[in-house]
């Protein structure tokens, strides 16, 4: 995607612009930006579904990232579940409540482009008083 | 993705609350007074968490229990282990005991809730749980833990009619 291109001033200067353009929240795309520099992915979704779990649209609690990339190659499916967490570990720590992963390299990927649905939310976040 | 878990995701909270595996969250007695999650001896201690992952081959560590699961991720490990007939493990309840919660990510060093441990070592969370019924895996970690997945059942009477 074009904007994994763009050099860091500029993709930050455009930030406000990019939200309105359906680029996500500024979650979103520090999740991308980290994601993007610790992996280069081939291909990367990054998925603000925290609408699906009871918090309003653009909440950006709860995220899916579909990370393609040739640095999974070879590492079993905990160990590439590991990398995304390391690169993510700020905002797991922080505001991010909750991570779905789908990691596959690029040979995968073409074999098979498809993210599984997410299961239905159940409705923990409101049976709790704290978040992770 | 196979069908009968896209049809389990459908049942949602009806179908947990099916026959279920055990409920539990053990808040082993004696917490450390003022002890943070690795206070000695407190539920989050990985000496603690060490005994419950060790305390049966399937341990899960989810947000409500199986048969009334809180979370949309936890429920998915509910029915994944249901669909292979696994309804005898322990499942702790982690919003029950911050300690224990914060105890369990301290432990595998991951972040996020549901996570399974089969024979006392850490397997992953929900996707990765997903992946290996999908792949076959998960039947054949199982079977090293002696237990007969009932999808081997069910193929072989798939294949006699």
């Amino acid at each position: 995607s074009p904007s994994l291109r763009m050099p860091a001033p500029l993709l930050a200067a455009a930030g406000r612009g990019l939200w309105a353009m359906g680029d996500g929240g500024p979650l979103a795309r520090a999740i991308r930006a980290k994601l993007a520099a610790a992996l280069q992915p081939t291909h990367l979704q990054v998925l603000d579904e925290s609408s699906r779990h009871g918090g309003p649209p653009g909440a950006e609690t709860h995220f899916t990232v579909v990370v393609v990339s040739g640095r999974f190659a070879g590492l079993p499916p905990l160990q590439r579940h590991r990398l995304v967490h390391a690169a993510l570990r700020a905002e797991l720590a922080g505001p991010l409540h909750a991570l779905a992963i789908v990691a596959r390299t690029p040979q995968q990927w073409e074999n098979d482009p498809l993210v599984p649905p997410r299961p239905p939310c159940l409705g923990g976040s409101k049976q709790e008083r704290r978040r992770d | 993705m196979s069908g009968v878990v896209r049809a389990a995701w459908r049942l949602g909270v009806a179908a947990a609350r099916g026959p279920a595996g055990r409920p539990l969250s053990q808040a082993p007695a004696g917490r450390a007074a003022g002890g943070g999650a690795e206070g000695s001896g407190g539920s989050g201690s990985r000496e603690a968490v060490e005994r419950l992952v060790r305390a049966h081959p399937v341990v899960v560590f989810m947000k409500g229990s199986p048969a009334q699961p809180l979370c949309g991720f936890s429920n998915a490990v509910v029915q994944i282990l249901r669909l292979h007939g696994v309804e005898d493990y322990r499942a702790h309840d982690v919003l029950q005991d911050p300690d224990l919660r914060q105890g369990i990510k301290n432990y595998s060093n991951w972040p996020t809730i549901p996570q399974v441990y089969l024979n006392g070592e850490f397997v992953g969370g929900c996707d990765i749980l997903l992946q290996m019924h999908q792949n076959g895996d998960l039947v054949e970690e199982l079977k090293k833990l002696g237990i007969r997945s009932a999808l081997l059942d069910a193929e072989k009477d798939k294949d006699k009619k």
